[in-house]
């Protein structure tokens, strides 16, 4: 047994040195606190996967003077929108640029995790938390009812502290031993996204994407034959030398379709909008995450006496939107100042820590949390409504922009064909009442 | 999704399914960097009757780096050196008979550009 003298002791413990982690360790960090930031990976973002695209509002609130501390960003975001598949090798690209998209620095920087969250959790270090890397933790240490540490894989590795922020991601194991939520989510409410990186030359990337230069770039959303008409989404980001293309499908559509992901994957990359994209590029690197897409429905609760949650372990994800990094980075940042007010006052208890849990509410995240709380569940009561749509539009705008060399009342006509021989007009008009619902949270 | 016995599978129209590649994983797998513990398996089948009984055995298909097999002597075999973490399995089984444990801390996927 250990005796308390020998105890290893912090102010705080963050479990896990991702975007929630790092931002938490970091402000805990800069104000006087002695916090130990624990990673199972051998380095901070070993352990993820990711599209996209980081959003710098985020990083910005943490961390101002971010662009002069040289963030390794691929390329910012200057070009993002849908892109629309169809069946029949049909490609509609609804795409804006400029306006915001040309501010400086951009609205969001196309990176890769594993590289970013290295530097993330350096901001963290720098600030004088202590990162601890090839590190697991195991299980939450209690004092009665009170959290007063973690237990990591080392030996006498256990490690306390008054408050302890998990960061832990979509695998929420330790979210559960602490009785935040009682069960794992369901594989409906999972989308399991997975990618290829492909190096091409950026030359090749500037030229195929009509970019000048590299510090221009695309985020595409890509709906239609994607995901082989189940719930799912595809994107294409460009990094500098590079192209990210992938795509999500709810875990359980996955399932019950006895699907092969790297399948799904590769038919996506062979589709005759997306080959040339990607022709003679190099695999660099494939993988895969789960993202929680379950909603304000599927949080835990996000506090308990001496512990909070943050990021994709608390679900926090705008499916909709691409949002989560944003979510996860802010969530840390204020889970962060709540464990300092609790330093101040000298109590730990969950009533001291439940300004957590207001603060998020007077943010963007548990507000947009809540709106789009029935987002989830009209995806999964509407299965056709990512495959039925994008396809009509291709469909339809391919139908205008040809000439037949016959009156246009039929091409009209053909049009709301192409839409009510995919879903009835009924079903059309009420398929887009129950997306505004979920979108506006009527 | 449901689970247990109850646990069915859905079939895609004729011409989607036939639309699909094959892709052999370990090509993809080659890209990818690990830490793997020689020691001890971060996942295992809890038991392998359940596995005997589950009809569909979804594992072998969704796991996104194919880590579950079917051996020649019936039972699943598990590759956990080509997992990736991603926790499809923990939560994807639908008997919940994969025990899925974090890796030992540095040991694993680990992803170089993520």
């Amino acid at each position: 047994m250990n005796n308390s003298a020998e105890k290893i002791r912090f102010d705080a413990i963050v479990v896990g040195a991702g975007l929630a982690g790092s931002a938490a360790a970091m402000v805990m960090a800069r104000e006087g606190l002695n916090v130990a930031l624990i990673e199972r990976g051998q380095k901070a973002g070993g352990k993820n996967y990711f599209g996209g695209a980081i959003y710098t509002h985020a990083i910005g609130e943490v961390l101002p003077d971010y662009m002069e501390r040289h963030p390794p960003f691929e390329r910012p975001v200057t070009e993002a929108g849908f892109w629309f598949l169809s069946r029949d090798g049909g490609l509609t690209r609804m795409m804006v640029q400029g306006g915001r998209l040309a501010n400086e620095p951009a609205d969001a920087y196309i990176t890769s995790r594993a590289i970013f969250d290295v530097w993330w959790a350096e901001q963290a270090q720098q600030a004088g938390a202590l990162l601890i890397p090839k590190t697991s933790v195991v299980d939450i240490l209690w004092d009665g009812g009170q959290v007063v540490g973690v237990k990591t894989d080392r030996p006498q590795g256990d490690i306390y502290a008054p408050v302890v922020i998990v960061c832990e991601g979509v695998n929420n194991l330790l979210t559960q031993k602490l009785g935040l939520i009682d069960h794992d989510l369901e594989p409906a409410h999972m989308a399991l996204a997975f990618k290829q990186l492909i190096a091409l030359p950026m030359d090749t990337i500037n030229a195929r994407f009509g970019l000048p230069d590299d510090q221009h770039g695309v985020a595409a959303s890509v709906l239609g034959d994607v995901s082989l008409g189940l719930p799912g989404m595809g994107f294409v980001y460009t990094n500098k030398a590079s192209l990210s293309v992938g795509l999500g499908v709810m875990l359980d559509a996955v399932a019950e379709y006895k699907l092969k992901p790297y399948e799904i994957l590769q038919r996506y990359l062979q589709h005759p909008a997306i080959a040339p994209l990607v022709k003679d590029g190099q695999l660099m690197e494939y993988g895969a995450h789960l993202i929680p897409e379950g909603g304000y429905r599927d949080m835990p609760k996000l506090y308990t006496n001496g512990a909070m949650v943050a990021g994709d372990a608390a679900s926090m994800v705008n499916a909709l939107h691409w949002e989560g990094t944003n979510m996860a980075i802010v969530a840390g940042k204020l889970a962060a100042e709540t464990a300092l007010e609790a330093h101040q006052r000298g109590d730990f208890s969950g009533a001291a820590l439940s300004p957590y849990e207001e603060r998020l509410q007077e943010r963007f995240i548990l507000q947009d949390m809540k709106q789009y709380r029935n987002f989830s569940h009209f995806l999964e009561t509407h299965p056709t409504f990512m495959d039925a749509y994008p396809s009509f539009v291709n469909d339809a705008l391919g139908q205008f922009f040809s000439a037949y060399g016959l009156p246009k009342k039929n091409l009209f006509k053909n049009i709301l064909g192409s839409l009510t021989s995919r879903r009835q007009l009924m079903q059309a008009v009420g398929d887009i009442l129950s997306m505004g619902r979920a979108v506006m949270g009527w | 999704m449901k689970t247990g016995d109850a646990f069915s599978v859905k079939t895609l129209p004729q011409d989607l399914q036939a639309s699909l590649p094959d892709v052999y994983v370990d090509d993809l797998l080659v890209s990818l960097k690990y830490f793997i513990d020689e020691a001890q398996s971060h996942l295992k089948i809890i038991d392998h009757a359940v596995c005997a009984r589950c009809e569909h055995k979804p594992c072998t298909s969704f796991c996104p780096v194919g880590v579950y097999t079917l051996a020649h002597d019936g039972k699943i075999q598990v590759a956990y050196q080509a997992c990736v973490e991603c926790g499809s399995c923990r939560v994807g089984c639908p008997y919940q008979n994969i025990e899925w444990k974090l890796p030992r801390g540095g040991f694993g996927v680990a992803y170089k550009f993520g």
